[in-house]
């Protein structure tokens, strides 16, 4: 229970704490022991506890409760559970081939060196669009879903390189030519307009 | 400069007092597992908690100290 939210918690009350003293007593500052605590109470403390609550948040952002905790995002967590293996997200959540506990983020994080930055700013504008504009009514991924993200896991894996249909398009998914979810070959996806007609799987968990 | 007029015990007030208020909203932001925790953390509770640190840092630079007599 005591985990690293836990430890975060106790560092803002401790700056609290502090801080609360020397909104009441600021007089207190005029020694130099006193103008150390402060500069620990009022800077170091306060800019530890952006730098661990923006660590914590990214870290949660990751989680796919969170990911579906957003209205829109429910069916997609849904999708999770069909039980039929043609659906490839199921197949992967299911068989865990991707960490369960980050599902959504294994298979749509931008790994490049910006990504975590750039996932939030996609993030945000989702936000705006839940909350002030209008949401769309089918949610596209902007320019695309990238093999990038595939290959991330998939590239240099036996059961994928041996594969003889992937081998003779390999340059065409490598340079992300030709799409594996939309060319014909893994196409079923989320696709969260069957939700009502499909069998879930019941986990034994 | 007029900021020199204020003294480092005003702005240890109101440093201190933006710290509390953001330091509040981070905890909130961080027992409510929502995404907007991370908005109300991000443009809130840090912008908060910053704008203090930075009040703090301009009363290194700005502030007028009390004199000698009145230390202690």
């Amino acid at each position: 229970m005591f985990g690293p939210t836990g430890i975060l918690i106790a560092v803002i009350v401790l700056t609290m704490v502090l801080a609360v003293f020397f909104l009441i007593r600021p007089a207190v500052t005029a020694g130099a022991r006193e103008k150390i605590l402060a500069f620990i109470a009022l800077f170091i403390l306060p800019a530890l506890c952006i730098g661990g609550g923006m660590s914590r948040h990214m870290e949660r952002s990751e989680q796919t409760r969170f990911c579906i905790s957003c209205h829109a995002m429910a069916p997609y967590g849904q999708s999770l559970y069909v039980d039929d293996a043609k659906y490839l997200p199921a197949a992967h959540f299911q068989n865990h081939r991707i960490p369960v506990e980050t599902a959504c983020y294994a298979c749509h994080a931008d790994y490049t060196i910006y990504g975590p930055l750039k996932d939030k700013l996609q993030g945000i504008t989702r936000i705006y669009m839940q909350y002030v504009s209008t949401p769309p009514k089918t949610i596209h991924i902007r320019g695309g879903y990238s093999n990038l993200q595939c290959l991330h896991c998939h590239a240099g894996a036996r059961n994928f390189e041996a594969n003889p249909v992937h081998q003779a398009i390999m340059d065409s998914l490598k340079s992300n030519q030709m799409s594996c979810v939309s060319s014909g070959c893994h196409d079923t996806v989320h696709n969260v307009a069957a939700m009502g007609n499909v069998k879930f799987w019941s986990s034994a968990q | 400069m007029k900021l020199r007029t204020i003294g480092i015990q005003q702005f240890f007030r109101v440093s201190s007092g933006l710290i509390i208020l953001g330091l509040l909203v981070e905890i909130v932001s961080l027992l409510w597992f929502h995404p907007l925790a991370f908005v109300l953390f991000a443009f809130v509770g840090a912008s908060l908690i910053g704008l203090g640190i930075l009040v703090y840092l301009a009363s290194l630079v700005f502030a007028v100290s009390p004199p000698a007599g009145n230390r202690g």
